[in-house]
Formats: structure tokens, sequence, C-alpha cells
């Protein structure tokens, strides 16, 4: 199986030079096709610069691409021409986003803005036809409805599925999904999931989703990227990743999650916030959340190794870690 | 999903501009303003034909025809004679009817105001759109240019112009039109700021959209109201400043423009001769007052801001 993405050393810096923000500091993953992948973190970690790099999409100024290379069929997006950018975006890579309301452009009817994003990159479609398939595919109970209304007049888990009808409208080979449930209630939110489950195996398209939740990610994702101040901290396939978490920082994003089963302990949360890209603190990044942090954690910063067969771990302690109760 | 709430739902699509209307024609005094509006356009229109028929057969229109043994006519509706036909607001100094020359002076109000909107407003327009979405070089080359604009006085800068081209109507369309737009480029780039980072900018670049078409095809159309406001609001402002001019004698020429009409009325205005000038002002007042309303009340039904405050209550 070949590599739909890689992303090699991925680093996305902000603002002054001299004294940079490293929003996304040397990142690397890769995304095969038809599958899904999830890239999970706090609020500021990162991800969602990074989901906006595949396609270059992060504003320069203020942003920088400082180093890396976004390999998409083996073409690296970051030293593309515009023009070969725009052809590959909505074609190649589609994006949906957090809040559908403010996504789709509130002047227009909601079948003209498919057939727009459908019209610039194909020729010789029946577009009227196109927009009520794909209003259909995505669930919508009455296609002809939906493409006369305008967004404000749809909820808001139709407007989430009309913005994915229009991230769908040239087939794309890879979905990117930031957060895309998170504006939404939690019975809309396994809805949408579900959709897009369900749009993968038809379509066959590989997903990013991005989210901060981890317990979304189960019965969704095929792997699982955890980030951490602009860093990969845990990698591996999502049973084991859930089962098994070997950094300090995955087994508190775990811990915070309520369950069905088990023994109805206590949500925990981790101490402290993010730090602030601008000033990280030395050695291991999350050393000052850390409940295992010792010496060589302050003092050495971490390298990714192999912890198991297709898991991969930044911490100096994982292995005292996967042993703790 | 049931059918009870599909039916209020979607699809019913009133356009937004369908609602600005209803929001509009809910307020008596706006529509009271926009009749005022439409029957001043109507006189316009209607002063465009006179002239254009008297310029086909070659004739001197009568209002521009001295009749010495006319001279200083009260109006009719004055007079206790039965001569309401004659001249019903009376004569000038040439023995002009003045209601005709009050209408060939909307004719000429009209011409301004819209002529120096077409050269404003796409100035205003691209030039903000384009500062507010490149940003950069770009935004510091536009900001530059029209605050120097700005900074030059804008009687000052028009009656440069003016000595440029000539007297004339030429001369205050330039001169108004070239002042003009720098408000609405003000307006335009702080608002495609604002919208430039919204989500729907971003999930149309994410589409792979040109910038082009991001800014006047998805931008604009959210921003047009400030056009459209901004037009009401400056139409007036630009034919008060024609009617400056021409009263200073630097704008119209030949033609009875409301400036010149002031500027003739004043003359015999302590011996008596008031209706001209009454008459004039009167009509400058009214045209003023109704597109200022009509502009605030624009600016109320179509700004998203105002509205969503009532729209979710």
């Amino acid at each position: 199986m070949s590599a739909l993405v890689s992303v090699e050393d991925l680093r996305v810096y902000f603002g002054d030079p001299a004294k940079p923000v490293r929003a996304v500091d040397g990142v690397s993953f890769s995304i095969h096709r038809g599958e899904t992948v999830a890239l999970v973190g706090e609020s500021g970690c990162g991800k969602s610069v990074t989901s906006m790099a595949l396609a270059r999409l992060v504003p320069q100024p203020p942003g920088v691409y400082a180093g890396g290379r976004v390999l998409l069929n083996g073409r690296d997006v970051l030293t593309m021409k515009e023009r070969e950018l725009r052809a590959l975006r909505g074609n190649e890579v589609s994006y949906i986003f957090q809040d559908p309301g403010a996504s789709l452009n509130p002047v227009f009817r909601i079948g003209y803005q498919i057939a727009e994003a459908m019209r610039l990159h194909r020729r010789d479609v029946h577009f009227r036809e196109e927009t009520r398939e794909l209003l259909r595919l995505v669930g919508m109970t009455d296609p002809d409805r939906a493409a006369r209304a305008y967004p404000h007049e749809l909820s808001g888990g139709m407007q989430q599925r009309a913005m994915i009808a229009m991230a769908l409208a040239c087939r794309p080979k890879l979905l990117v999904a930031d957060e895309p449930t998170t504006a939404l209630d939690v019975t809309i939110q396994a809805q949408i999931l579900e959709l897009l489950v369900s749009l993968q195996k038809q379509l066959g398209m590989a997903i990013l989703l991005i989210t901060h939740n981890l317990g979304l990610v189960a019965g969704v994702a095929h792997r699982v990227h955890v980030m951490y101040a602009g860093q990969m901290v845990e990698a591996g396939l999502t049973e084991d990743v859930l089962r098994r978490p070997k950094h300090p920082y995955t087994r508190g994003l775990l811990n915070a999650v309520p369950r069905l089963t088990g023994s109805r302990e206590r949500l925990t949360g981790i101490e402290g916030v993010v730090p602030n890209p601008a000033r990280l603190p030395t050695g291991c990044r999350f050393h000052p959340r850390c409940p295992y942090a010792r010496d060589i954690c302050v003092s050495r910063e971490p390298e990714a190794e192999s912890a198991a067969a297709q898991h991969e771990v930044r911490c100096h302690v994982w292995r005292e870690v996967e042993g703790a109760p | 999903m049931t059918q009870a709430t599909m039916d209020n739902m979607p699809g019913s699509g009133r356009t937004l501009w369908a609602d600005a209307w209803r929001r509009l024609r809910a307020s008596k005094l706006s529509m009271l303003c926009l009749g005022i509006v439409l029957l001043y356009t109507a006189l316009a229109v209607y002063g465009e034909a006179v002239y254009r028929y008297h310029r086909i057969k070659d004739s001197t229109p009568s209002y521009q025809q001295v009749d010495l043994d006319k001279q200083y006519l009260m109006p009719s509706f004055l007079q206790n004679e039965r001569a309401w036909t004659q001249h019903p607001l009376g004569t000038d100094g040439l023995g002009r009817d003045v209601l005709e020359r009050l209408i060939q002076g909307t004719r000429i109000a009209y011409q301004v105001g819209i002529v120096t909107s077409l050269i404003a407003i796409p100035i205003g327009v691209i030039l903000g759109c384009l500062a507010g979405y490149f940003g950069g070089r770009v935004d510091d080359f536009i900001v530059w240019l029209y605050s120097t604009f700005a900074a030059i006085p804008g009687l000052l800068f028009i009656l440069a112009i003016a000595m440029v081209v000539g007297q004339g109507l030429l001369g205050v369309y330039l001169g108004i039109g070239l002042t003009m737009w720098v408000g609405l480029c003000r307006l335009i780039r702080g608002e495609v700021i604002k919208h430039k980072e919204r989500p729907y900018v971003i999930a149309a670049q994410a589409l792979g959209y040109g910038s082009f078409r991001i800014i006047f095809r998805h931008i604009l159309p959210n921003i047009f109201h400030i056009v459209i406001v901004t037009f009401t609001l400056r139409f007036p402002a630009s034919i008060g400043t024609e009617v400056f001019l021409s009263f200073l004698g630097i704008g119209v020429q030949g033609e009875p423009s409301w400036g010149i009409m002031i500027s003739n009325a004043r003359l015999r205005l302590w011996h008596g001769v008031w209706w001209e000038m009454a008459f004039v002002t009167l009509a400058i007042f009214g045209i003023v007052l109704a597109f200022n309303l009509l502009g605030d009340a624009l600016r109320d039904a179509m700004d998203p801001r105002l509205r969503s405050g009532e729209e979710h209550a």
C-alpha cells in the first residue's frame, strides 16, 4: 500500500522569524489510500495548522513553512505553484471545518454553492442532477428542498451535511475533517461520524480526522496520532494506542474520557495548560504537567522511539508509564 | 424529520434582498422617503425628456427663453387671477418659469449624483477589496493613496480639477467623483479584512477558488449592502457639492442648475422676490432629507449585525 500523503519533518512557524512561534515542529506521518487517520490533541497543540498545511492553506504571513515536505501522490505541496495548488484544493484534498454555519457563504443557496465547487474542477457534468445526488448521498431527506435553502435555514447537522457534500463535489482522495462535530450536539455528532464512515466505504477516500476527543476516534480511525505542543508524542494503531497508551499525555487524555463499562472512577483532567509555543519548556515539552517527570525530562528532549510494532512514542520513561496501573 | 419541521424550515428561500425589503416596508417614514426619492427621479426623467426633445428639434426650450415682459411674476397660486396654468411657481428675473427650471435643476442634480457615483463606487470598491484581501504592500499603497486624497481639502481639490479640465460639468464630475471614493474604500477595506478571516472564506480557499473569485464572488456579495447605503448617503452630498460649485460659478454653465438659480435669486431677494430662492432651497432640502433618511433605513434593513438580534429574539 503506497502512501497517499506523507508528511516529513513538517515545521510551520508564526510571527517574528528571530523568535518564531513553533506551532508545528517536526511532525511526520503518512496517510494511506482509503484509510482514516486521527490527529488528537488539546487546543493549540498544532493539529489544525498541520492539517491546513496539507494543502498549504496556512496564510503567509504570518505563517512560515520553515521546513519539511508534504508529499501528496509523490509531489511536494510546499513547493507547488499557486496554480497547481488551486487545482489540488477541493479536487484531491477537501476540507470540512468545525463551524458549518460559518463555513457556508450566507448569501448563496446550498445548491448553488455545491454546483460552484463542482464547476471549478469538473466539466461536462449535469450539475443539477449531480448536486441532488450529492445531497442524497450525505443523507438529506429532501435534496431539492435543501438545494434551494440558504445556510441559515438549515440546522447545524444539516449544514455540516451540506458542507460535506461540497467537500465531496469533486470526489477528493483525501478529506480533512477539522473537528467536524465540535459545534454539534452529541446525537448529531454520532450521525455525522457514521456518515463519514459510510461515505468512506462508498467512495474510498482517505480521511484525516482532527479532534480533541480521544473517545471519538475509537470506532472511526484506523490509526491515531497524538500531538502535543507542535510535536507528535505518540502514534500507532487505534486499538494499541487506546488500550496500551505509552505516553503520559495520551494516558491523561484517556482518563478524561468517560467510559460506559468498568468501574466508575472519577474523571481526572491533566494539570496545567498547554505551554505557550513561544516559550516552550526545556527538555520534554510535557514535563511540567507530567506526573512521571524526572530530571532527564527537564534536561533532555526525548526522541521518538519505537515502543512496539507500528507504535511510536516520544518519552524517556514510557516503559514505566506502560507498566503503571 | 417530521413534516412539520420541514415545512417552516429550508427552501422557503426568502432571499436576503427580499428580507431587507420586508424590513424597509415596515417603516412608514422610510416608505415616504422612498416615495419622495421616486418623485424626484420621475421629475429628473421628465426633465431629461424635455431637454432631449428640444435638442432634437433644435429649438430653445421655454426654460431658457428670455421674456422681459414676464419678469418677476408671483407664483400664480398666490395671485387672485386664475392663472394657475401659467407659472405655478412664478418667474425669475428674465421671465423664465421657475418650475420648469427647477425640474431641469433636478435633471442636472441626478446627472451629477449618478455620474460621480459611477466614478467613485468602482474605484472605492475595487481598491478597498484589493487592499483588504491582499494586505501587505498592496494595502500599504492603497492606504497611502486614499490618505493622500483625504488629506487634500476636498473643495481645493475640486477647484484644481475644474481649473485643469475647464469649467462645466466634466470638472464637477471628476472633482466630486475622485474625492468621494475615499470613504467607501476605507469602509470596504475594513469589512474585507474582517471577512477574509471568516470560515466561509477559508472554506472557499480550501476548495481551490482563486483570489479574485473569492473577493468578488464570495466576499463582495456579503458586504454589498455597504455599497448601497454609501451610495444613498453620498448621492445627496454630491448634489450639495454641485450646487455649491455652481453657486460659485465654477460648476454648471448655461444650464439651470439649482446652484445657479440660488445665485441668481439672491440678487433680488431683498426686493421681495422670495419665490425662486424659497422653492429651490425647498427642493434641495427635500431631496437631501429623503435620501439621508432612506440611507439610514436601508442600513437598518440590510446590516446583518443589526438584523441578527431581532432574528433570534
